[in-house]
């Protein structure tokens, strides 16, 4: 697929980091836009994203166990408890992961196809799950607000609503999250990590430090 | 190496079991006489010894 | 790139009184505290909606004051937040300080504070394996096994500064201590999660010098759960040290033993009868000790029964015309009562006279009996460089003192660290 097109909305040129993105948002004019066969679509428009402090941005670029990466999208959630990113990013090798930043907690994770995943109803906290020989326990289900999308994502996600996320984690080095914004559960699995070790270049600067 | 102190306070106490045995050292105290007219060394009978001034040694039962 | 501006302090006034207050935690703060009314507002909320007011007897000041920075392993910190959490144990509430701190790219990680005692803590995203080790439960992380030390309801009691979650006074968790000094695991549970954090014991003297605070820290009271012990380990290596210093004793004692001549310099057997007064009864033929100056035995042999007698010996330098004198008593008694036969005492002695130096020497032995005793035959056997075994037995009861001492100093400040616990011998 090309990496060049055009806005439908503006004309603003769009230059896509990644080519097996599907959706990615027009810095212009915030329309979001899909990839559909060769032609881009104008699907919706997002809102300004609210501020928030994560220290990462699109292009921000670090390693993880030996494979560089960079971040090229972002989706913005909100609960209770405050908020946090996921961001979306791409391998040196065109692998698509997730490096999410909860108030300056990170974690990567990615996609893992799996089977019987557990409706979201039937969950509780302390429930164990195993997948790929980890012992996954539940920590932590949240309820958030999805507030925005940035930059190149691999699949459609706009305007959702609340959306039901669990946490898992594991006694060695494991974490996964379950995520029902779609009627279908998503999987991911990954691990905690330390800010030190993802080397992160490209940071966003903060007055004051 | 820990506890140098303990080591060191160890190597001293065998030093001195061994500077004990090497000199002869015994808890017994002995009364030292000194100067003894050669005249008394050679006849030793007429030696009289100092534990005259003990009590009259009173002991067993 | 649709960036927004870089987050930056943000300048407000507490809507209840009018205090300026500072956000320093950006878009992470959810609950910021004004410390002149003691209000705790809402942070997301453009008006700082006022979501609690608190009392308190006595305003604290924290120990760190709010917006100082310092070096944390490595990193800048700022404190932006405090608290004091307090639980409650036989009626007397104890309570302990919190730290806050935030770096924006590292985020946040605690430092308690409780008499004295100072942990550096950070949230685990690690679960530890928690089994029940006989009565006492115990927490597996990372390979290391952690006591369950206390289990209590921890209230927030005061609040300072600003906090990524909705914090209230009088807020209430179930807190699980476990303790593997110089480290501690905790848990904190509430209705919605269980959060488990790593504590490290850190002595007052760093967080001073991290944060460059004026004068010193404040001296610890007590001994905190996960105290490092400065007796940890050293029992084992004392022992260890007691071990090897009591075998290189054995090989003195024996190579000692091997050097000795014990050679045999006087030898003869005589009779006493009491009664007699005037001259010493024996004077012995003159030998001569050759060699070093050395210890010289007295064995004395003799067929006391049922009495005593008391020897006087004085051995005579005649090159250097000096005599060395002592005395020694032999008793020895025996018979037969409702108990079965009993001994007292003994027939024969052996003594050590020290640091004898060569030359030519004679013995005079004047013996002392009881008046009316019956005669009795004794003999006299002198040896020269002779190994006397008692030093090493002292020597090995001097070694036992330190490791003994250490060891009951290390037990010592264990039952004090435990006495603590919920697993301590009641009182009451």
């Amino acid at each position: 697929m090309s990496t060049a097109a055009n806005c439908p909305n503006c004309g603003a040129p769009i230059r896509f980091r990644w080519s097996s993105a599907v959706q990615t948002v027009c810095e212009f004019c915030r329309s979001i836009l899909v990839r559909r066969d060769v032609n881009l679509e104008k699907v919706g428009t997002v809102a300004d994203l609210p501020e928030d402090s994560s220290p990462i941005q699109i292009a921000t670029e670090g390693i993880f166990h030996n494979r560089p990466f960079v971040a090229i999208g972002r989706i913005l959630y909100e609960y209770e408890q405050g908020g946090w990113n996921e961001w979306h990013v791409v391998f040196s090798d065109g692998v698509s992961g997730w490096l999410s930043d909860a108030q300056a907690q990170y974690a990567v994770s990615f996609l893992v196809p799996m089977q019987g995943l557990p409706p979201a109803e039937s969950l509780s906290r302390g429930q164990q799950f195993r997948w790929n020989n980890g012992l996954y326990e539940v920590t932590c289900l949240t309820r958030a607000r999805y507030r925005g999308v940035e930059g190149e994502l691999p699949f459609e996600y706009w305007d959702k609503e609340e959306v039901l996320f669990a946490d898992l984690e594991t006694h060695g080095v494991g974490f996964a999250t379950l995520d029902y914004s779609d009627p279908e559960p998503l999987l991911f699995l990954g691990e905690p990590v330390e800010f030190d070790a993802l080397r992160l270049k490209n940071l966003r600067q903060f007055e004051g430090w | 190496m820990r506890h140098p102190f303990y080591l060191g306070y160890g190597l001293l106490l065998l030093s001195l079991c061994g500077l004990a045995e090497y000199r002869g050292w015994s808890f017994l105290s002995v009364n030292e006489v000194k100067n003894i007219p050669k005249s008394m060394r050679d006849n030793p009978g007429a030696y009289r010894s100092h534990y005259g001034y003990y009590a009259r040694h009173v002991g067993g039962k | 790139m649709s960036a927004p501006h870089p987050p930056h302090v943000k300048a407000l006034n507490c809507p209840s009184c009018g205090a300026p207050l500072t956000i320093h935690g950006m878009q992470h703060t959810l609950t910021v505290v004004c410390a002149n009314c003691l209000s705790v507002l809402d942070a997301k909320d453009p008006n700082l909606q006022v979501l609690q007011k608190f009392e308190a007897q006595q305003r604290i000041q924290p120990l760190i004051p709010l917006g100082t920075r310092g070096k944390v392993r490595g990193d800048t910190y700022e404190v932006i937040g405090f608290q004091v959490r307090g639980i409650e144990v036989d009626s007397i509430i104890y309570t302990w300080a919190e730290y806050l701190l935030f770096n924006p790219y590292k985020g946040f990680r605690y430092l308690t504070e409780y008499q004295g005692h100072w942990n550096d803590v950070t949230v685990l995203r690690t679960l530890p394996e928690v089994s029940a080790l006989g009565a006492r439960p115990v927490a597996k992380y990372l390979g290391e096994t952690y006591k369950h030390f206390q289990t209590a309801e921890a209230e927030t009691r005061y609040v300072l500064g600003e906090f990524p979650w909705q914090v209230r006074v009088g807020e209430k968790v179930t807190a699980m201590d476990f303790v593997s000094p110089p480290r501690m695991l905790s848990s904190e549970t509430t209705a919605a999660e269980t959060t488990w954090s790593l504590g490290e014991y850190i002595p007052g003297a760093r967080v001073w010098e991290a944060f460059k605070l004026p004068g010193k820290a404040p001296s610890p009271v007590g001994i905190f759960e996960n105290q490092p012990s400065p007796y940890k380990g050293s029992p084992k290596h004392v022992w260890v040290i007691f071990l090897i210093l009591l075998a290189a004793l054995f090989v003195v004692a024996q190579v000692t033993n091997a050097l000795s001549a014990k050679q045999v310099v006087l030898q003869g057997h005589y009779s006493f009868t009491p009664g007699s007064t005037g001259p010493p009864s024996v004077v012995t033929p003159t030998f001569e000790l050759k060699g070093r100056p050395c210890d010289v035995e007295f064995a004395i042999r003799t067929d006391l029964t049922n009495n005593w007698a008391y020897f006087h010996f004085t051995l005579m330098n005649t090159d250097a015309g000096e005599a060395s004198e002592f005395g020694r008593e032999v008793s020895y008694y025996s018979g037969s009562d409702s108990d079965g036969s009993w001994t007292e005492g003994g027939p024969t002695d052996d003594v050590l006279i020290p640091t004898v130096p060569a030359g030519h020497y004679y013995l005079l032995i004047e013996p002392e009996m009881d008046a009316t005793a019956a005669p009795m035959n004794y003999s006299i056997e002198l040896r020269r460089d002779v190994p006397a075994m008692s030093y090493f037995w002292i020597a090995a009861l001097l070694l036992l003192i330190p490791p003994i001492f250490t060891t009951f100093r290390s037990i010592t400040f264990e039952s004090r660290r435990w006495g603590e616990s919920d697993y301590a011998p009641s009182s009451d």
